[in-house]
């Protein structure tokens, strides 16, 4: 398995609590948009994170356009718990998000 | 890409993001312009009481679109035959700047370069021959490799071969040159056994960097996969498969050579 820097590693913790857009991500983790947005890039080529469209019809209902959320995948779930053993502190920094 | 929305973009966001969309890569624009149509619009309508300024989100927007070009670079260019050979270009270039330095001119050192062009051609051919007489485990194909395929893959390998004798050859002037004052006998001889070495070992790489190669596009194979059960080396082939990242083919490199399986092989998709 890579090792993650700790960015890629705080973005992948935010994800795995359940944040799901890159700008909840960067309200949580306290990261620039410059550094979020290409490091779900890369986590996402790397194949620990997938991106998906919503549904259509519920985002016309809204009035809104349709967003792009990340989720972690089986893979990523991995790295997240081996960031979290090499970075213990993560699990303090990023709090779980409320429903 | 269009959306109805109750309150649409402000003019400033709608210009950045068509100013900032042409450095995406074309294949992947449409679908940058609507996720960032989408952020920037959520982040100035947010579903709670707090409101937005989309002004951090500006860089993010840049540097995704530069990530996105940046990749797909990378990704053309990754283990391509144009890279290997700018490398190594680039790489006898560097090669000459210890003798620049020694000759603090570039029109005397091209000039010592010159008179040292015959040495050069005699000492590379002798290396050459030695080179390919030790070179083994030739590649089985199971299509005809032939025509310009063939021709491009001949040619590459022959560039190859030119640049990686270029650069030994001026490591090898390099580190004896500025020890010629002292005893030029014993640094002359001492140059020809340090090229030797340095092209035999430079040869070595661009047979094994040719073999590594898809037949088709020249690019480096990818992806190593163990294939068979090491333990039934007697019963049937086992060994490693490398991929082509375009999806041309893959080569079949046996762990150790039998009888029924000596070399590898190269198998068209």
């Amino acid at each position: 398995m890579q090792r993650l820097s700790h960015t890629a590693a705080l973005i992948l913790k935010a994800l795995s609590l359940g944040y799901r857009f890159g700008f909840e991500i960067m309200e949580v983790s306290g990261l620039p948009s410059g550094t979020v947005y290409p490091a779900l890039r890369r986590l996402e080529r790397d194949g620990l994170v997938e991106s998906n469209w919503e549904p259509e019809d519920e985002a016309t209902q809204n009035a809104r356009p349709p967003r792009r959320y990340h989720q972690i995948t089986i893979a990523g779930k991995a790295a997240a718990l081996a960031v979290s053993e090499r970075y213990p502190l993560l699990t303090r920094l990023i709090p779980e998000k409320q429903a | 890409m269009n959306h109805s929305l109750p309150t649409p973009l402000p003019v400033l966001d709608r210009l950045l993001l068509r100013a900032v969309s042409h450095i995406t890569p074309v294949s992947e624009r449409a679908d940058w312009f609507r996720c960032w149509h989408a952020e920037l619009w959520h982040r100035r309508h947010p579903y709670s009481d707090r409101v937005h300024g989309a002004i951090d989100l500006y860089p993010g927007l840049l540097s995704d679109a530069v990530w996105l070009r940046v990749e797909c670079w990378r990704r053309a260019t990754t283990g391509t035959a144009v890279l290997c050979l700018a490398v190594l270009a680039s790489m006898s270039l560097i090669a000459m700047l210890p003798l620049l330095a020694l000759f603090s001119r570039v029109e005397l050192t091209i000039a010592f370069l010159s008179t040292q062009m015959p040495r050069l051609v005699i000492e590379a051919s002798l290396t050459t021959v030695v080179g390919f007489a030790l070179a083994s485990r030739p590649v089985e194909s199971s299509t005809p490799f032939e025509g310009l395929r063939f021709m491009k893959a001949k040619l590459f390998h022959a560039s190859k071969l030119v640049l990686v004798q270029i650069i030994a050859y001026e490591l090898s002037l390099a580190l004896t040159q500025p020890f010629h004052s002292v005893h030029a006998l014993a640094m002359v001889i001492v140059q020809a056994q340090l090229f030797t070495l340095l092209a035999l070992l430079g040869l070595r790489w661009n047979f094994l960097d040719q073999d590594a190669r898809c037949r088709h596009c020249l690019r480096t194979l990818a992806s190593p996969s163990r294939v068979g059960r090491p333990s039934w080396n007697f019963l049937e082939s086992n060994g490693t498969h490398l991929t082509c990242p375009d999806g041309h083919g893959l080569l079949s490199i046996p762990e150790i050579e039998t009888s029924w399986r000596q070399n590898s092989e190269w198998i068209a998709q």
